[in-house]
């Protein structure tokens, strides 16, 4: 199979894949640049497909994939530049953390000397090293959540692919792990995970994915999917002194469509089809004097794009 | 857009070879396999027979110990030849079944079970890489209790009885390891088929020993009512048998010929491929 394009993306021409008679993903074509990409959709609505199409796990019955120019046909390529995770809890109970992911090391090629020495590096980088020699059946939820991620890990691959990483985790060691994925997107790596923490795909995501039955929702980074939507209405927040004052001027202009107060009366919340034109009206307000202490887009998130787009919770 | 600055090198130094990654896989598993008692036992309790035939050739070979129990008319009963052979090796497998039975669920049906290939197949690994590793940890167990007992018993026949009987009987050799190797292939391909097919490891151990008697059943019934013979193909036990009694110059009993059953078998294991390659699937295929 010829791989679609040599450029250092994640990309996806036209893929679809059945199984059976069961729909998984249809028609997706995606270019997905190196950062944090969150893939974001309801159960059953193609992410772990896309997943696995991605590493090769599954081959689509119709379009090309390419990993950084690599066809996931090839594993003996494609792997030694791929970690993934997957939702499953599957590391064996009987091995220690150290032993399973060195084992994973030996499977790369790596001698035993260097597996365990990566290993333990890798270990080290999801704060699991004092549990390195235990046994993965004693490990609670959130150790084996990171002894997946530590496998997935421990080549050092410039593409990560993990599915739901962050479920599991206390706080402390989410926010380290939110940090270490700053860290790999920052120095050019792929990292793309799937989540239904909206809030936090919010925070740590440089561009989503948005899929709801099999089919790509919206794709890009938050701000600019959340442009490409004109037929919702903008919402920003306005802390201000005068609301009721900046609330009659604003409900002049056409593109406004709704203004709530809030019930401080020091805050408004305006809905406009026009973002520039609502930000030229806001200027025109400071210019006539009116204070304006903040305004906050309320619906730039993936939360909203997720109600919008594919509507619902997840 | 994001600014990435681009500073990671990765690791760029020698790789163990693709063989030495693949033993990774099967020191695990066996290092589990010795862990378990029960394996460990019928291990020791297979050495038995080959101990006692180990003990026979040495007796056939100096008959002068016999010579208080009537040696001359024993030093015929115990001729070693084809049909030594043929009954060490029938032994043998049926030791060879019951630890294929033992061990082999224990390769495939966990990983099944845990979700676990997916761990496998995100490395660079293929499925038949995958295969070939567990495969390998039951032909060593295998080998332990077949062809390498065997072919030290026809070593120390050959040399204890000379170059005349070597002459007259190297084939033997060849047909000793020929004929355990097929029937490791058998037995493996049976024993990872099941436990690819049964995520239960218990079910999977009686689906090994079920395939091997109850084809055994089904092929008597056969033969008993169309009162036929080629019934017999039916039962791989009985086909092995047909096969090896060829291979070691043994007259075969009536039945269907080697050919026949060469054919048969062979059949079978592509059958237990396909089956093997159609259930290890990396991700659960929903249908």
């Amino acid at each position: 199979m010829t791989a679609p394009g040599a450029a250092p993306d994640v990309v996806f021409e036209d893929v679809s894949k059945f199984y059976g008679e069961v729909l998984g993903v249809n028609k997706v074509t995606l270019h997905i640049p190196a950062g944090i990409t969150s893939l974001v959709g309801p159960n059953g609505s193609g992410k772990t497909t896309l997943m696995n199409l991605m590493t090769g796990l599954i081959h689509p019955d119709r379009g090309a994939i390419a990993v950084r120019g690599l066809s996931p046909r090839d594993p003996e390529s494609l792997m030694r530049i791929t970690g993934y995770a997957t939702q499953f809890d599957s590391a064996p109970r009987w091995a220690t953390g150290m032993d399973f992911v060195a084992t994973g090391l030996a499977l790369y090629g790596y001698n035993r000397a260097e597996s365990r020495e990566l290993a333990w590096k890798a270990l080290e980088q999801v704060s699991l090293t004092d549990a390195a020699d235990r046994k993965v059946a004693g490990y609670s939820k959130g150790m084996r959540q990171r002894v997946r991620l530590a496998q997935a890990i421990a080549h050092d691959p410039p593409v990560l692919v993990l599915d739901e990483p962050l479920n599991g985790l206390d706080p402390l060691v989410r926010a380290e792990t939110i940090d270490l994925f700053r860290h790999y997107a920052a120095q050019g790596r792929h990292v793309i995970l799937s989540s239904h923490v909206l809030q936090e795909v919010d925070v740590i995501s440089d561009q989503v994915i948005l899929i709801a039955n099999g089919m790509i929702v919206a794709e890009g980074e938050i701000r600019n999917v959340r442009d490409e939507m004109v037929e919702h209405p903008s919402q920003f927040i306005i802390r201000c002194r005068d609301a009721s004052r900046i609330a009659s001027l604003l409900f002049n202009e056409s593109h406004v469509t709704e203004i709530r107060m809030n019930d401080d009366r020091l805050g408004l919340l305006v809905m406009t089809r026009d973002r520039e034109e609502f930000s030229r009206a806001l200027t025109r307000v400071a210019v006539a004097g009116h204070v304006i202490d903040g305004v906050i887009p309320a619906d730039e998130n993936v939360d909203a794009l997720y109600e919008y787009l594919i509507g619902g919770r997840s | 857009m994001a600014v990435y600055k681009r500073g990671y090198e990765r690791y760029d130094g020698p790789l163990t070879s693709h063989t030495t990654r693949l033993l990774a896989m099967p020191r695990f598993a066996w290092a589990r396999l010795m862990d378990q008692k029960l394996v460990v036992i019928l291990l020791a309790l297979s050495m038995l027979w080959p101990l006692l035939c180990g003990g026979f050739i040495y007796l056939a070979n100096h008959l002068s110990l016999l010579q208080g129990f009537g040696g001359k008319d024993l030093g015929k009963m115990v001729e070693i030849n084809g049909k030594f052979f043929l009954i060490f090796m029938n032994t043998q497998a049926v030791f060879s079944v019951l630890l294929a039975a033992l061990t082999g669920p224990g390769l495939i049906a966990p990983d099944l079970a845990n979700n676990a290939l997916p761990l496998y197949f995100s490395r660079p690994l293929t499925r038949l890489d995958y295969i070939g590793a567990r495969m390998a940890v039951l032909v060593a167990l295998l080998s332990m209790i077949t062809w390498i007992p065997g072919s030290v018993l026809f070593v120390m026949q050959s040399s204890m009885a000379g170059r005349t009987w070597f002459a007259a009987n190297w084939h033997l050799g060849g047909a000793i390891v020929g004929g355990f190797l097929l029937r490791i292939a058998l037995l493996s391909m049976v024993a990872l088929t099941c436990s690819a097919w049964v995520k239960w490891r218990i079910v999977a151990g009686a689906l090994v020993l079920g395939f091997f008697f109850i084809l055994a059943g089904v092929s008597q019934m056969i033969n008993a009512i169309l009162r036929v013979e080629f019934g017999s193909l039916f039962n791989p036990s009985r086909a092995m048998y047909i096969i090896w009694s060829a291979m070691l110059g043994v007259e075969a009993p009536s039945g269907p010929t080697a050919w026949e059953c060469v054919s048969v078998l062979a059949g079978l294991v592509v059958v237990l491929a396909m089956i093997l390659e159609r259930k290890l699937r990396p991700v659960e295929v929903i249908s």
